[in-house]
């Protein structure tokens, strides 16, 4: 079956027909198959702020800023929220640690050491265990994330910096700064397999076309991996020093990859329903866009920069900006609840 | 909520102190003189080195190395990484009671985990090598992690051995630990062994003698 049938136009018009297909499977779309919930009740967003070692919380529908957590440590990077909504992780680049934030009381409970510079946070498809990517150790550590115990420790190419899943979870993809994907068997912890992408690249996402799409920072593209093949399946360039990609929709058509592009101070749209990338359309945000997010619905992308320390809510059916809440220093990564 | 003051520095920094350290911070990473940690050196420390036999050696998380030579008291803290050469021993002791004894060419940093309502755990995260532990004076937390595996134990006695491949084995003394890899848990109880391998879960515990396995721990603890 051609995987990018699901996504085409017609079936998203027919929604829901298709919510009664029971299709499942899409982590950054999910919201698109689940039962509705009204919009405007829930999304909390959060930004990790490493300058200030902080995490913003924001009201994603309202566009409020509604606090501000300690991470009681250094440099906080990236971030993974649980399914649920309960946990937040926070890597903390400077001293290495891992904090674990409870959203509700919106508190850290638990500070974890894992490596030399920890970097990016991932949980797995179960959401029983944390990978957290330690740049300088060149390991990926393993958490539990109910007992907060550190089980295990993988050793990967030079610089891991970006970790996502396959959507079936037999497969973990980390960037490492080698100009390599790392492929791991997640049933054996043995990396098997290393595609060559470009340099540095960075950060990594699974599609909901099932394909994971990563940037190449240190150059202008991005690239899809086919997790039947583990090969690269297409590239495109979007622009100078690409970071994040977040997927989300544009009326009818979509998903789109909505990519931040530093040098270029624009998020890129690009198409992610046919097997050949195209450039949808550039939509103008702040200076250093970073970090990116999309709603459970995909009509809201939440963007940071790390430049003008705020986080800009866009609608994506207008490509208009919404709000822009002003968020602790170098928002690097964004966040929001599924 | 009881900090460990190494693990947060300051729970409760005050504006400028924040700005005045991340500045500090990324003064000190752009210049690459220290590590990221150094920060954490600072403070009490967590435990002692009391005996060595040959090469003991503590590398600072500022970089400088300390040795201890014979029976003496150094002080060990948070972030250090602690080795042991070809043909040495060595023994510490943490400030809760825990005894530690380091076989020849062993290598592990002395960190933690803070949890909000559990405390402070402390950690070893043990690389390559062997080592003894005894728990004293009541219940401690304590755990051993190794690239496959992680050994969690409140009052016990074991000996655990991580070959290059991080293969890990665990023989326990008297009580139980609690020996895990990311696939699985099994209980070890006293006078057992079992082994951590990378991608399966810890094996089944077998009955053991354990006087040939701590055998090595006779000389450095007297």
């Amino acid at each position: 079956m051609n995987p990018y049938t699901k996504f085409s136009t017609p079936l998203l018009i027919g929604l829901p027909l298709l919510m009664a297909t029971n299709l499942t499977g899409c982590e950054s779309m999910q919201g698109v198959f689940s039962p509705p919930k009204p919009e405007g009740l829930n999304t909390r967003v959060y930004s990790a702020n490493e300058s200030s070692n902080t995490v913003t919380v924001m009201d994603g529908d309202n566009y409020q800023v509604l606090g501000e957590i300690d991470t009681l440590n250094y440099g906080p990077h990236d971030l993974a929220l649980s399914r649920d909504g309960k946990q937040l992780w926070v890597t903390n680049l400077a001293n290495g640690r891992v904090t674990v934030i409870d959203t509700e009381s919106r508190k850290p409970v638990a500070s974890i050491y894992t490596g030399t510079r920890a970097h990016v946070v991932a949980l797995t498809n179960n959401n029983k265990h944390a990978w957290v990517a330690n740049i300088a150790d060149n390991t990926i550590s393993i958490i539990d994330t109910t007992i907060y115990r550190i089980l295990g420790t993988i050793p990967v190419g030079k610089g891991p910096m970006g970790i996502a899943f396959s959507r079936d979870g037999k497969f973990a993809y980390v960037s490492t700064q080698d100009k390599m994907v790392n492929v791991i068997d997640t049933t054996a912890h043995q990396v098997i397999k290393q595609i060559p992408v470009g340099p540095n690249p960075h950060f990594l996402t699974l599609g909901p076309d099932g394909r994971i799409w990563g940037t190449n920072t240190g150059s202008n593209d991005l690239y899809v991996i086919d997790p039947t093949t583990n090969e690269i399946a297409a590239t495109i360039e979007v622009g100078p020093a690409p970071q994040q990609i977040a997927f989300a929709l544009k009326g009818t058509a979509g998903p789109n990859a909505y990519v931040t592009v530093a040098g270029l101070n624009k998020i890129v749209v690009v198409n992610a329903t046919s097997p050949t990338l195209s450039i949808r359309e550039q939509i103008d945000v702040g200076e250093g866009p970073n970090g990116i997010w999309a709603n459970a619905v995909g009509t809201r992308i939440y963007v940071g920069h790390t430049k003008s320390n705020n986080v800009m809510a866009v609608d994506t059916g207008t490509s208009q900006v919404l709000a822009t809440l002003p968020v602790g220093r170098k928002p690097i990564r964004v966040v929001a609840s599924r | 909520m009881a900090y460990s003051s190494r693990q947060f520095i300051q729970p409760h920094r005050s504006s400028f102190t924040r700005a005045f350290s991340t500045g500090l911070a990324g003064l000190v990473l752009s210049l690459g003189l220290f590590t990221a940690s150094t920060a954490q050196a600072a403070g009490e420390a967590v435990a002692k080195a009391i005996n060595a036999i040959g090469e003991f050696t503590v590398f600072r998380t500022d970089g400088i190395q300390e040795q201890l030579e014979g029976k003496g008291s150094l002080p060990l803290y948070e972030g250090d990484r602690v080795t042991t050469g070809r043909g040495s021993q060595g023994l510490m002791e943490f400030t809760n009671g825990i005894q530690v004894a380091l076989n020849e060419d062993t290598d592990f940093l002395i960190l933690s985990r803070w949890e909000s309502d559990k405390g402070t755990t402390r950690i070893l995260r043990l690389a390559t090598g062997e080592v003894w532990v005894k728990t004293m004076g009541g219940p401690k937390p304590l755990e051993i992690e190794t690239p496959v595996a992680t050994a969690a134990v409140k009052s016990t006695e074991f000996a655990l051995k991580v070959q290059p491949d991080g293969q890990t084995t665990l023989t326990v003394v008297e009580g139980i630990v609690e020996f895990g890899t990311a696939f699985g848990t099994c209980p070890i109880r006293t006078s057992t062994i079992s082994y951590g391998n990378r991608g399966k879960k810890c094996t089944k515990p077998a009955p053991t003698n354990v006087s040939p396995t701590i055998a090595w721990t006779q000389g450095i603890r007297q």
